[in-house]
């Protein structure tokens, strides 16, 4: 392989890796809080919140990435809604009509990813200035960086507010589930307790 | 001449973006609305068939316009439930507002409207662990054989007597109080438009 090429790949991989712990938009960059904190209560509506976030993420990432020499500045931000909004609206579309429990269990978090800032930050700060392939990279890293800090909330919630993740029951009968785990309250409590844990970990390893 | 030159010149992306993302919305929206509409029915069939079991189909019978507080009114779809060619008992739809969002139910009562069936909950938003618990079958099955009138909410009592008293969930009463509301406000208007429109009765 000539240095060009691992270069490339390196980079490929960086970008990749970024949005999974130097980069998360969860953990490290505090983006996307609305559904962090709403859709977590249970581990399949986070996987699917997740899931589409991924799927917009890509698609509006290709879109902005392919007219980003056409775009005028004063209207870009205007451009990226359009495009967002458009993907957004197809994803609440596919869940109304493949898993509608999952659809009604979501309810108006699907169509609020169109004001998800880690969406319009990534067209900002990586597609409008990047190629195709790198927009791509770039969209599935951060996309699985969301997913997976919100299946871990959403395991250390159900978890414990039901003694059940996934739905299969873990804990025995004795458990007495903590409902407030499953509340709002819960879900600051347990962001908050993981920012600080991640914190934690961060400056060990710094 | 050079302004209109000036707007195409900065807004061609948008207006032909906008076409096309319109386009794919449309042609999307188009092959899944059929789907959509058709999970609808079917959540509203299986809520049907959970209150009577014992019903083969359900049969639209009439639309009927409630009235609600200040003025509004929504529409309420009855449907007949039949089995072997008799009528089992009706089911509608209701709504009203709930502690947090909108609670949307389907009720069903008796072939003579003179009792409970239960009720289903076909939305709703109310607190996990304390609202959403008027979905579950402790609180849902004082309604079953209740008299199909005007029901009372109490804080305490037997929620095991089938009768016009209806016990709240501890901790949610005001959800508990939603749901006796929307059948209150609803089953008497329905029970008069329909025995108006002569669809029960001494003969029916």
């Amino acid at each position: 392989m000539t240095s060009d090429a691992l270069t490339t790949t390196s980079l490929y991989k960086r970008t990749l890796l970024a949005g999974l712990w130097r980069e998360n938009p969860v953990f490290r960059l505090l983006l996307g809080m609305c559904p962090t904190l709403a859709v977590t209560a249970a581990v399949k509506p986070a996987l699917t919140m997740g899931l589409s976030v991924v799927f917009v993420l890509v698609c509006s990432n290709i879109v902005v990435s392919l007219m980003r020499n056409l775009l005028k500045p004063h209207l870009r931000i205007l451009m990226f809604t359009l495009t967002i909004a458009t993907f957004v609206t197809i994803a609440d579309l596919f869940l109304k009509t493949f898993v509608p429990k999952m659809s009604e269990t979501l309810g108006p978090y699907v169509p609020l990813i169109i004001v998800n800032c880690i969406i319009i930050c990534r067209a900002e700060a990586c597609a409008s200035k990047n190629n195709v392939i790198i927009s791509i990279i770039d969209a599935l890293g951060m996309g699985a960086g969301f997913t997976l800090a919100l299946c871990i909330l959403a395991a250390i919630r159900e978890f414990i507010s039901t003694g059940a993740v996934m739905e299969i029951k873990v804990l025995p009968a004795w458990f007495v589930p903590w409902a407030v785990l499953s509340m709002p309250a819960g879900a600051f409590i347990t962001l908050g307790l993981t920012l600080g844990l991640v914190n934690l970990i961060s400056k060990k390893r710094a | 001449m050079s302004k209109i030159k000036l707007f195409i010149e900065q807004s061609w992306l948008l207006i032909t973006a906008s076409f096309f993302f319109g386009l794919l919305i449309a042609i999307t929206n188009t092959a899944w609305s059929p789907r959509i509409e058709q999970n609808k029915t079917t959540k509203v069939d299986d809520l049907m068939k959970d209150l009577l079991p014992k019903a083969e189909k359900f049969e639209q019978a009439a639309e009927l316009q409630i009235e609600l507080e200040k003025g509004k009114e929504v529409t309420s779809n009855i449907y007949k439930a039949v089995a072997g060619g008799q009528c089992l008992g009706w089911a509608f739809n209701c709504e009203g507002p709930g502690f947090a969002d909108k609670i949307e139910l389907i009720v069903a009562v008796d072939e003579r409207f003179e009792k409970f069936a239960g009720y289903a909950v076909l939305s709703s938003n109310e607190t996990p662990g304390f609202g959403d618990q008027i979905k579950l079958s402790y609180y849902r099955h004082q309604f079953a054989g209740a008299p199909a009138g005007k029901l009372e909410l109490a804080k305490t009592g037997d929620a095991e007597k089938i009768n016009s008293e209806i016990v709240a969930i501890s901790g949610a009463t005001v959800s508990s109080n939603a749901v006796v509301n929307i059948i209150n406000t609803f089953v008497v208007q329905v029970k008069t438009q329909m025995q108006e429109k002569g669809l029960i009765g001494d003969d029916k």
